[in-house]
């Protein structure tokens, strides 16, 4: 089937199924006299939605603003926690001593809920940036580094044995075989890391900040403004979605020789 | 059995192993013994088989001449010197091509000049000419899952000659194909070694492809993996399939099924 078709043959139900449940929101709520403050009209939530992307990027009042910032520290973080994630897989790959340093603190922080500690990361780090970026690091660091260390050691074993045949060294193993070997589970990772990334800013946000979407969030629920906060939860979906979907294309990029349904589900 | 007298000392052996043994620790904490006793002359330009049941501890031997695995006694010599110190002398070719998935043909195929640091555009011409000799003409720029397991088999087999090593190994090389191709393949690697006269360690569960392709067939025991049988093939090359089928070639192989049959576990 070609893919035109594919697409038409989702987009009509995907349209469809947005377009009446918009209408079952808009007449839900009136007919259940929702108040604004609890559910408000997709109307209303549109002219938020509008008005806050509309604005001078510059000012406090623009959406476009403060997802500026919420980005910034999102990448960031994932970038850093993605390459330090990388490193210390490989470095644990190669070395059963640095394994065995490394992975009981990997093993026993991975069931604490990271989240937990974006109080602890303000103290440290203030109410600015710096505090987002660390939380962000954070919870890239762990899903990378897991998948990571499980690609490195997937290598197989007969790879192995032709590059002892030709006498390599660990480095060439590593740069040659190892590390492309390892993309599709390191992929797996990053997938999961850019999420939570962008999760762990968030939540930074909401403990506090001048500036990202998640304060302007915490802004609106005070005053009640449910429509600016549904509208605020919309520009976050959209901006995860693109983020997903950069990591997606850059995984099909890379990891070019395997089929699609050969990818592999993360850990 | 009885060795056959040594080859003639006229050219000195190009690979010497002598009273090769090799012993595995199991987790149980006992001693399996894989080798005993192993003695080979290889001399230049020879095609050699090695013939013997599962788990003989052949594949185990070809790894110890390839520096994969190493050995518990005995001495391995290369023109009189010690394996390790020789890089450039093997080529191996194992059971699976074992190609990078994300490498083309030719990157695949260029891959131990890579690894040795060797200068790649003055071997880029010898691969694709070793590429044309096996049928893979025009195959450079495509990737491993692109061709089928016979093709892939034969750019392993170019990827193991294009550093011109002393030795080429192969641990069954045609055992995953299917009787015809494996059948094609041997005449095509006849012609591969006709156009080398590369000397060649083979391993193989096939009497036939042994018969057909030396001009040497050790057989080897079962476990603990030591040679029972030397038998020199004298028949002149290159040889047709049709040779198969003649009294003395069946002579031959009815000769070898009798010592691997004389000890457990021999197939075909």
């Amino acid at each position: 089937m070609s893919r035109q078709r594919i697409f038409s043959r989702n987009i009509v139900p995907f349209v469809a199924s947005i377009l009446l449940g918009l209408a079952a929101w808009h007449f839900g709520v009136i007919y259940f006299e929702v108040p604004g403050y609890v559910l408000p009209k997709p109307a209303a939530v549109w002219t938020a939605l509008v008005d806050g992307l509309g604005r001078d990027p510059f000012s406090r009042a623009s959406f476009l603003y403060h997802l500026g910032d919420t980005l910034k520290a999102t990448v960031a973080g994932f970038v850093i926690g993605g390459l330090v994630g990388l490193v210390v897989a490989a470095l644990m790959a190669e070395s059963r001593l640095i394994e065995a340093a490394v992975l009981p603190y990997v093993v026993g922080l991975q069931s604490l809920p990271k989240v937990a500690i974006a109080p602890l990361l303000v103290i440290w780090f203030g109410y600015g940036s710096e505090s987002k970026i660390a939380m962000s690091f954070v919870l890239t660091l762990f899903p990378v580094l897991i998948n990571a260390l499980s690609g490195f050691r997937s290598l197989p074993r007969d790879r192995l044995e032709l590059m002892m045949s030709l006498r390599s060294s660990r480095w060439q193993i590593f740069r040659k075989v190892k590390l492309p070997g390892a993309l599709p589970m390191i992929f797996a990772g990053l997938n999961i890391g850019i999420v939570y990334a962008m999760l762990g800013t968030i939540v930074s946000e909401f403990s506090g900040g001048q500036r990202g979407i998640g304060v302007i969030m915490m802004q609106m629920q005070a005053v009640s403004d449910t429509a600016g906060v549904f509208a605020a939860l919309v520009v976050l979906g959209v901006t995860g979605y693109v983020l997903i979907s950069s990591m997606r294309l850059l995984n099909r990029k890379l990891v070019f020789w395997m089929e699609e349904d050969e990818r592999e589900d993360g850990i | 059995m009885t060795m056959n007298p040594a080859i003639s000392a006229a050219t000195a052996p190009l690979l010497t192993v002598r009273q090769l043994e090799k012993v595995y620790r199991t987790k149980a904490g006992d001693d399996v013994r894989a080798l005993v006793d192993i003695n080979i002359d290889l001399v230049d330009g020879e095609f050699v088989s090695v013939l013997g049941p599962s788990g003989c501890g052949k594949t185990t031997l070809l790894k110890i001449l390839g520096g994969i695995v190493s050995h518990s006694a005995g001495e391995l010599l290369f023109e009189g010197k010690p394996i390790a110190m020789a890089q450039r002398v093997m080529g191996v070719v194992f059971q699976s091509p074992v190609l990078l998935p994300w490498r083309t043909i030719l990157d695949n195929v260029l891959l131990p000049i890579e690894v040795l640091g060797l200068d790649r555009g003055s071997y880029t011409a010898k691969a694709r000419d070793l590429l044309d000799l096996v049928g893979l003409t025009g195959f450079d720029n495509k990737f491993p899952g692109e061709l089928s397991g016979g093709m892939q088999q034969r750019a392993s087999i170019v990827r193991a000659l294009v550093h011109d090593p002393g030795i080429l190994l192969m641990d069954e090389p045609f055992g995953a194909l299917d009787a015809l191709t494996r059948e094609r393949m041997n005449v095509e690697l006849q012609k591969i070694w006709l156009a080398n006269q590369k000397t060649v360690f083979f391993i193989t569960h096939s009497v036939s492809e042994a018969v057909f392709l030396s001009d040497r067939v050790l057989v080897m025991s079962a476990r603990p993996g030591r040679i029972i049988e030397e038998l020199r093939i004298d028949f002149p090359r290159p040889r047709s399939l049709d040779l198969m089928s003649s009294a003395e070639f069946g002579g031959i192989t009815r000769h070898l099924r009798s010592c691997l049959g004389s000890h457990e576990g021999a197939s075909e």
